[in-house]
């Protein structure tokens, strides 16, 4: 049984189609990278599979489960967790505290187990040093870590990590890269949406590339990389 | 703030407590005693509200509907059911605790000003049914625009200790609050709502929850004060300028903070009743320049001067 499957799904924005009968399935451990160019529907699809829209066709199966039209708090419970660059941390609170309400609620451990499984994620990420101060103090880089620190403490195996790389400076890139790497050594399952290409070839198993909402090519990196179609919608030129 | 100063605080508040708890048995009486107990209903109020608006960032411009709907649960059922002060008090919670599940339920989902005003709403449409109630169903109940009176009440004194602990109780639950998961997950709403959610909180029943919280409380301080005062007027239990009240002494004192709305509701009750003797006629305008400068100066209100405001290291 695979761990995620989406099995023809469809969401409209009034008359446009974001995503038309896309579907997909993802074994446990396994490293995709979904590409495609802006407003290819990788964030559509991303906010369909974390609850936040209802796919208006298809279904969504989750550990054997259907979670269309599940709440995003039942999801992350579940074991599926969204870190978006989108997403804003709890400003007032200090990185640790930012790292205990997803511990509690999401991993549903509580305050001290929380606070120990904090002081781990913290160590993974990089951010030991900076736990104590408030997160609307911490750099953008910091940010992203600590994004990626909220959705490890939920204790999701399926990670949906959408361009958590945006932004960031090449030496930056490299460090996201290792902690990924370290990530993917916990034994979790990892969906990554991200135009920085060298990273997403780099560390990605299979990739998916979407234009206008529909799947246009799967396959291994390099498979994907020569494909005539992808490269006339996506890459420009052969990505070598 | 760190846990030292925060304990420190409450090592001075319940020394306070103390002292005030022995002050009838030394003399106090009249007018003082009186006085005290007002700035204890005051603080209480304010508190109640801050759990809910304080902590989740949901401003509910309606707590006065609590208020009023508390203190008629306790008028009628002392008056029309014979029942002892202390189960009306505690049926008025319940009442109070049902209602604001059902109207928080329905507002809950609104954000920003429309929940303002949807609370604000939902109090004044409980005034018009106190007011016109019995008028239209055409049975004497809610007493209409004459209000109703309650049996005669006991000392000021047993009103004073009734005050006295009930704040004790509000500070408690909003210093425990900040300590547990059930408080961080109301931070977390009230910090990015979205983010809250994809991390695993149920947003939605955690408001209700505090909303239920709060309301179920004001309601019983609702009930308090009824029969402090013996008589109620739908016109005054359900006076806008007690939500008002609320808000600017959580927003003077610092909202989503334990001290806060202690100082706040505290500071402004003595001030208030300090130039109302001494400038009779002129005292709103005075209080009314006192509040701009403490906002203007403070924005984050009298609780950042400790640098207790929430998120510093601790």
């Amino acid at each position: 049984m695979s761990l995620l499957e989406c099995r023809e799904i469809t969401k409209r924005f009034g008359a446009l189609e974001a995503l038309r009968r896309f579907s997909f399935s993802l074994e446990k451990g396994e490293i995709l990278g979904l590409i495609g160019p802006n407003g290819s529907g990788k964030t559509t699809l991303f906010n369909v599979l974390a609850g936040i829209y209802r796919p208006d066709e298809g279904e969504v199966i989750f550990r054997g489960e259907s979670i269309s039209g599940m709440a995003p708090h039942l999801i992350c419970r579940r074991g599926m967790a969204k870190a978006s660059q989108m997403i804003r941390p709890f400003q007032e609170m200090s990185v640790l505290e930012n790292l205990l309400v997803p511990g509690m609620y999401g991993g549903r451990l509580g305050l001290k187990q929380a606070r120990e499984q904090a002081a781990n994620v913290l160590n993974l990420v990089g951010l030991e040093s900076l736990s104590e101060v408030p997160s609307r103090e911490i750099s953008l880089s910091q940010r992203r870590q600590l994004e990626l620190g909220r959705v490890l403490m939920t204790g999701a195996e399926l990670l949906l990590l959408d361009e958590i790389m945006a932004g960031l400076n090449p030496t930056e890139v490299e460090g996201a890269l290792r902690l990924l790497e370290k990530i993917r050594g916990e034994g979790k399952t990892l969906i990554l949406v991200e135009h920085v290409m060298q990273a997403i070839m780099k560390i990605s198993e299979r990739i998916v590339v979407l234009n206008h909402g529909e799947k246009i090519a799967e396959g291994k990196p390099e498979e994907v990389a020569q494909n005539p179609e992808v490269i006339q919608a996506y890459l420009g030129r052969p990505y070598a | 703030m760190t846990a030292r100063i925060a304990s420190k605080a409450l090592v001075v508040f319940l020394a306070l407590v103390a002292l005030l708890a022995v002050l009838p048995l030394l003399g106090l009486e009249g007018y003082r005693l009186r006085l005290l107990t007002l700035v204890f209903l005051w603080i209480s109020l304010a508190g109640c509200w801050n759990f809910m608006s304080g902590y989740t960032g949901y401003i509910d411009f309606g707590p006065v509907a609590y208020f009023g709907a508390g203190a008629y649960a306790t008028a009628i059922l002392m008056i029309r059911l014979d029942l002892p002060f202390a189960l009306s008090l505690a049926l008025s919670g319940g009442v109070c605790a049902l209602l604001s599940a059902m109207i928080g339920w329905a507002t809950l989902r609104i954000r920003g000003a429309y929940f303002a005003i949807a609370t604000f709403a939902a109090a004044e449409a409980l005034k018009q049914i106190s007011l016109e109630g019995d008028r239209v169903a055409g049975f004497e109940f809610f007493g209409g625009s004459h209000g109703l009176t309650l049996p005669p009440p006991p000392a000021s004194e047993f009103f004073y200790y009734v005050l006295l602990a009930f704040m004790v109780l509000v500070v408690g639950i909003s210093f425990f609050l900040e300590k547990t998961k059930f408080g961080y997950g109301l931070m977390a709403i009230r910090e990015s709502e979205p983010s809250a959610e994809l991390s695993g909180v149920p947003t939605l029943a955690l408001k209700i929850k505090a909303y239920v919280l709060s309301s179920s409380l004001i309601g019983c301080l609702g009930g308090i004060e009824a029969y402090w005062l013996t008589y109620i007027i739908p016109d005054d239990v359900f006076n806008v300028m007690r939500t008002i009240q609320m808000v600017i002494m959580t927003l003077l004192g610092g909202m989503g903070t334990v001290w806060g709305p202690v100082i706040g509701a505290g500071f402004l009750t003595l001030v208030a009743e300090f130039l109302g003797a001494k400038f009779v006629y002129d005292y709103l305008t005075i209080l009314g320049v006192v509040i701009i400068a403490v906002v203007l100066i403070l924005p984050r209100g009298i609780m950042s001067l400790g640098k207790g405001k929430r998120g510093e290291a601790k």
